[in-house]
Order: structure tokens, then C-alpha cells, then sequence
């Protein structure tokens, strides 16, 4: 208010001035139409017009979609997000569950005395040999559920790798159970290209299952007698996975 | 003013409030079709609301009434600026569309739509001839500084006028 006052002549009068601006924008002496306004009133439906819009939003964004789905690249994509969602598996569950980096990991260490067995199956190998785990008692196995698609299951690749280079002469294995849906076309040039030298196993649903999956990866340290001692849920520290091997391995064998 | 039902019913706040909220938001909006249809939907939305005291009513009404008014002008802006984007590719603008945007009119709405909504909604309501201490309960304002926030307003509106437009006369159209 104060240049009103202090300077007129000068500075302009910027009350004022803003008031004849405002006043510019006219409608002082419109009258809205009563009766239309009381019609819009009593029959709301369709006079919003920003409910209209997001109506008209939502059609077009259907119609793109659908569009995009006649198209084979966004359709094979779809197919994964829904087979992903019905599978127990899916990155999708995974994220959800664990935001990007994957399921929250945790970690399950049983005392000897505690331990239920492992479930026993039989896989082939990439070879189309038969691998049964019951063939491996007498040896510290470790068992990790993986897939090609699961990045936090490739960053465990080479932990598992260094592992099995190191506790090799104790009797330790390690088998690998990959879990997609692709087959050998996927998870053998994957497991060639990474030079895996433990064996690599083609999983299915019904593994999943057996062993009460919930996310990838999965890792299970199965003793010397086929019980299992620990539980590695999602992507664990490498001291973390080493602190159980070494216990397992260090463990003697009690009737 | 009983906080009644019967008081509070959609359609007597309607009949007493419309025509005043539909003014507010016509000094805003250019289409006064589109300033009525705000205004039922401010008392749609009020009645949504539910609110018992009418006083409380009042307030909210004026309040919701000028920031819708603002909403659609910022959104009037926006489609504009986007339409001009597109009618650079399309060809010239028309004659019409020439002398709009000379329009003291469409400046000043412009500009609204430009500063602090805080701040515009000041300016309308003002302009709209509510007083300081309306203003400061439609607003939620200290009344003692709406004096001081008025005139901050003015100063803003008029350093984003010459920013936009150069030094403002005053009287340059009568």
C-alpha cells in the first residue's frame, strides 16, 4: 500500500493499477442462469466435465493397449507379466514383495537336532542324466533355485562358483535348479556362456512346490544325512552363505 | 442458523450462494457456461463434503469456488500454450486468435494463472469486492496481515506483468 502514499506522481499506483487490471476482466454484472445451474444440480451425471475426461483417459489408454497386444513383441511380454503373476515364481511377485533388488533375504540356520529332510527329486542335468539328491547323501549340498531372468540369481552365480572351488575336497556339491519356463533353450547357453561347473538342473512347478518356494532365489544348505540346515531366502551376503557352509561342513555326523 | 439438515440442504445453499460463486469463478474463466457448471459442482462437492456449521459452509464455498475458477484457468493456459505448440506445426494463428492475445483480458488471466495461486486468489476475491476480513476467513488468513499479503500480491502481479509485457500505464485502456 505504501507507494500509494509515499510517491504518486513518480511510481505508478500499483493498488490501483492491479485493481483496473482485475476489473478488466469484466463479469461484474453477469447474471448465470439460475435455471440452468439447478438442472445441473439434480442431474450430475455427465455435466462433470473432468469425470468425462478421464473416461474418455481411460478408453484410449484401453484401445492403446489393446492395439499394442495385436502386435507380437508387446504380446509375448504381456504373456510373461501374466504367466509371472499366476506361476508362484514371477519377478513380478518379486518385486512386489521386495521392491527391485528383489525378495527381502533372509536367512534360516536349524541346529542339528531340529532339522526336517529335504525333499528328495530327480532332475536331469543338462546332459539328460538323472540326478536324484538322495545320490548325493554323505555330502554338504547345496541346493539354490535359480533363473535366468532373476538378477539378484545372477550375482550369486559367481559366489557359488568360488565356493565350490574352495570346499570341493570336503564333499561339498552344489546343485543349481533353474526355474524358467524357457527350458534348455534359455538356461543351457546361459550356464555355458557363465562357464557353471557344478550341474545345472531343469526345475519345474512341481519342485517349487515340493521345497514351499516363495521367491528366487532360493538357497537350501541340505547336511550330510539329506536334512536341511539352512534357508537362504533372496539375495544373501557372501560371509552370510560362507558362516553356514563352513558350520554344516564342520558338523560330525551323529546317529 | 440452526446446523440442521433442512438448513444445510444442497439446494438452499444453491439458491443463496450460486450466483455469487458462479461470479467469483467467471472472473476467472472465460466461458461463463463453463463458470456455471463450476459452480454446481463447487455445491456438489460441498455437499459431498457434508459439512454441519454454516458459517464453515460459507467459507468453503468462496474458498473451493475461486480455486476451481483458478484450476481451470491454469488449465485453460496450459491447453493453450499446447495448441499454440501444435498450431506452429499446423500453420499461422487466426485473425481471432491474434486479437485475444492482445487482450488486456487474457493477459491479466494469464498472469493469474502465472503467480502463486495463494496469491491470485487474493487478487479475484478482492476484485470480486469480498472484504479483509472476509478474505481472511475464506482463506484462512490472519486478518491483521491481509493488508501486507494484498499488497504483496499487487507487487508480484505487477513485476510479472513487466517481465511479461514491459513498464505497465496506468489508464493505457479505458
Amino acid at each position: 500500500m505504501e507507494p500509494r502514499d509515499l510517491d504518486p506522481k513518480r511510481e505508478l499506483n500499483v493498488a490501483e493499477w492491479v485493481d483496473h487490471e482485475m476489473a478488466s476482466l469484466g463479469h461484474e454484472e453477469w447474471q448465470p442462469d439460475l435455471h440452468r445451474g439447478l438442472a445441473l444440480l439434480r442431474a450430475p451425471s455427465g455435466t462433470t466435465g473432468s469425470r468425462r475426461r478421464w473416461t474418455w483417459a481411460a478408453a484410449a489408454v484401453l484401445a492403446t493397449c489393446f492395439s499394442l497386444m495385436a502386435m507380437p513383441g508387446p504380446r509375448a511380454f504381456a504373456e510373461r507379466c501374466v504367466s509371472a503373476c499366476v506361476s508362484g515364481t514371477g519377478w513380478i511377485r518379486e518385486l512386489l514383495a521386495g521392491g527391485a533388488s528383489g525378495p527381502t533375504p533372509s536367512n534360516v540356520y536349524v541346529k542339528p537336532g531340529n532339522r526336517t529332510m529335504a525333499p528328495d527329486f530327480a532332475l536331469e542335468d543338462a546332459s539328460g542324466q538323472p540326478v536324484r539328491l538322495s545320490q548325493l547323501r554323505g555330502n554338504v549340498v547345496l541346493v539354490n533355485f535359480w533363473a535366468t531372468w532373476c538378477a539378484p540369481c545372477r550375482v550369486e552365480i559367481p559366489m557359488l562358483l568360488g565356493f565350490e572351488k574352495t570346499y570341493r575336497d570336503r564333499n561339498f556339491k552344489i546343485l543349481g535348479i533353474a526355474l524358467d519356463d524357457g527350458g534348455w533353450s534359455l538356461v543351457r547357453p546361459y550356464a555355458d556362456a557363465r562357464n557353471i561347473s557344478y550341474p545345472i538342473l531343469l526345475g519345474n512347478q512341481g519342485i517349487a512346490d515340493l521345497f514351499g518356494l516363495k521367491a528366487v532365489p532360493t538357497t537350501f544348505v541340505i547336511d550330510r544325512q539329506g536334512r536341511i540346515a539352512a534357508t537362504h531366502i533372496g539375495l544373501c551376503q557372501k560371509s552370510e552363505y560362507e558362516g553356514d557352509i563352513k558350520a554344516v561342513l564342520n558338523e560330525r555326523i551323529t546317529p | 442458523m440452526k446446523p440442521n439438515e433442512e438448513w444445510l440442504d444442497i439446494e438452499r445453499i444453491f439458491r443463496l450462494h450460486y450466483t455469487r460463486l458462479a461470479q467469483v469463478i467467471a472472473r476467472v474463466v472465460r466461458d461463463p457456461a463453463r463458470a456455471e457448471e463450476l459452480a454446481v459442482e463447487v455445491c456438489l462437492k460441498w455437499s459431498a463434503r457434508r459439512i454441519t456449521d454454516a458459517e464453515n459452509s460459507e467459507r468453503w464455498l468462496y474458498r473451493a469456488a475461486v480455486r476451481s475458477g483458478l484450476n481451470e484457468l491454469r488449465h485453460q493456459v496450459r491447453r493453450s500454450r499446447y495448441e499454440r505448440v501444435v498450431s506452429f506445426v499446423r500453420g499461422s494463428p487466426t485473425p481471432e486468435e491474434l486479437l485475444a492475445a492482445r487482450q488486456e483480458q487474457e493477459r491479466v488471466r494469464l498472469l493469474l494463472a502465472t503467480i502463486k495461486p495463494r496469491e491470485a486468489e487474493l487478487l479475484v476475491l478482492r476484485s470480486q469486492g469480498f472484504t479483509y476480513e472476509e478474505l481472511a476467513a475464506i482463506l484462512h488468513l490472519n486478518p491483521a496481515s491481509i493488508g501486507t499479503l494484498l499488497s504483496r500480491a499487487q507487487q508480484t502481479f505487477r513485476k510479472e506483468y513487466t517481465r511479461r509485457y514491459g513498464t505497465p500505464r496506468l489508464g493505457s485502456k479505458t
